[in-house]
């Protein structure tokens, strides 16, 4: 039996326009993640453009980015919502 | 099973039993009691990190009870620290090694937690059944409803069949990657290019219709 798709949203039609160049691998994002985390942390102004734009594109490297910044923060005694807050944008 | 047994105690004289590896590549190499006690700290780390995934997770796995969340929580430990330790030699000091260490174990577990979740649920992978738009309230702004509209005709027209089921399968029916990769046999690596590639001929598709401006020459170039 074919069942139905979910409807089409309006927040599924902009992750499916998203423009996700500069193209990086999830294994390229893995690499670069924990070094990542780090600068944002240091520095929530820190910038990778193609690491944010990766995470934009890809729900679950997101997540674990996201989860990742969060338990090193706990670690280190760190407010994560300014680096969260970085993560969480938008390719310019 | 864990990988560390009741045996792997630093010795007392050493007085390391509550010191961290100054380092760790070296201590995790060398035989000995160092190792130990490195791999005995390594182990409670990746498990540290994997009950944080599981608890992040929780809402995905309603109905699971506290030991098998324990269980998988393990699992994910025992297997991010063989992936460490196989990794160790790629570790290049970019982070701290702890840092470096927590990815494995948050990577680990979130896929378990994942493929559990979806564990009895079906994966629809035809590329034949229409897209429907989502029913719209008085408030839905008619621009995002017409880019919707016109994003469900791009995906008819613009895609191969192989990139409209993944796609449809990742970005609408909301499959995690890691359960679709499973069950396709491939990786996440080889389906997130399908969407990059698919997403750029939806773009350029859009363009071409009118319904996404062309991108600034600069846009993305920082």
């Amino acid at each position: 039996m074919i069942q139905a798709h979910k409807p089409l949203s309006e927040h599924a039609a902009q992750r499916l326009t998203l423009d996700t160049e500069p193209y990086l691998s999830c294994d390229e994002c893995f690499d670069l993640v924990d070094s990542y985390v780090e600068a944002l942390l240091a520095d929530p102004d820190h910038d990778q453009l193609a690491m944010r734009t990766h995470l934009a594109g890809c729900a679950a490297c997101a997540e674990e980015a996201r989860s990742l910044l969060c338990y090193v923060a706990e670690q280190d005694g760190l407010n994560p919502e300014p680096a969260l807050q970085r993560l969480e944008n938008d390719p310019a | 099973m864990s990988l560390v047994g009741a045996n792997d105690r630093v010795p007392p004289e050493l007085g390391l039993a509550d010191a961290e590896p100054e380092n760790w590549v070296e201590a995790l190499s060398i035989p000995g009691p160092l190792q130990d006690h490195a791999m005995g700290w390594l182990h409670q780390m990746m498990l540290r990190a994997s009950r944080h995934q599981v608890r992040r997770m929780r809402p995905a796995l309603a109905g699971v009870g506290d030991e098998r969340l324990e269980e998988i929580a393990n699992q994910a430990a025992d297997e991010a620290m063989m992936a460490v330790l196989t990794k160790l030699h790629t570790f290049e000091g970019r982070s701290r090694f702890t840092t470096w260490a927590y990815k494995f174990a948050i990577l680990q577990c979130a896929t378990e937690v994942r493929r559990y979740a979806w564990l009895t649920r079906e994966v629809e992978l035809d590329d034949l059944t229409p897209l429907r738009e989502r029913d719209r309230s008085p408030a839905s702004y008619a621009e995002a409803a017409d880019l919707a509209s016109a994003v469900r005709g791009a995906i008819e027209v613009a895609l191969t069949p192989h990139q409209r089921r993944i796609t449809i399968a990742l970005l609408i029916d909301e499959v995690p990657i890691d359960v679709l990769a499973q069950r396709l046999g491939t990786n996440r690596n080889a389906l997130y290019k399908t969407v990059h590639d698919a997403r750029s001929r939806l773009r350029a598709h859009l363009i071409v219709s009118g319904h996404l401006a062309t991108p600034h020459p600069q846009a993305g170039t920082s």
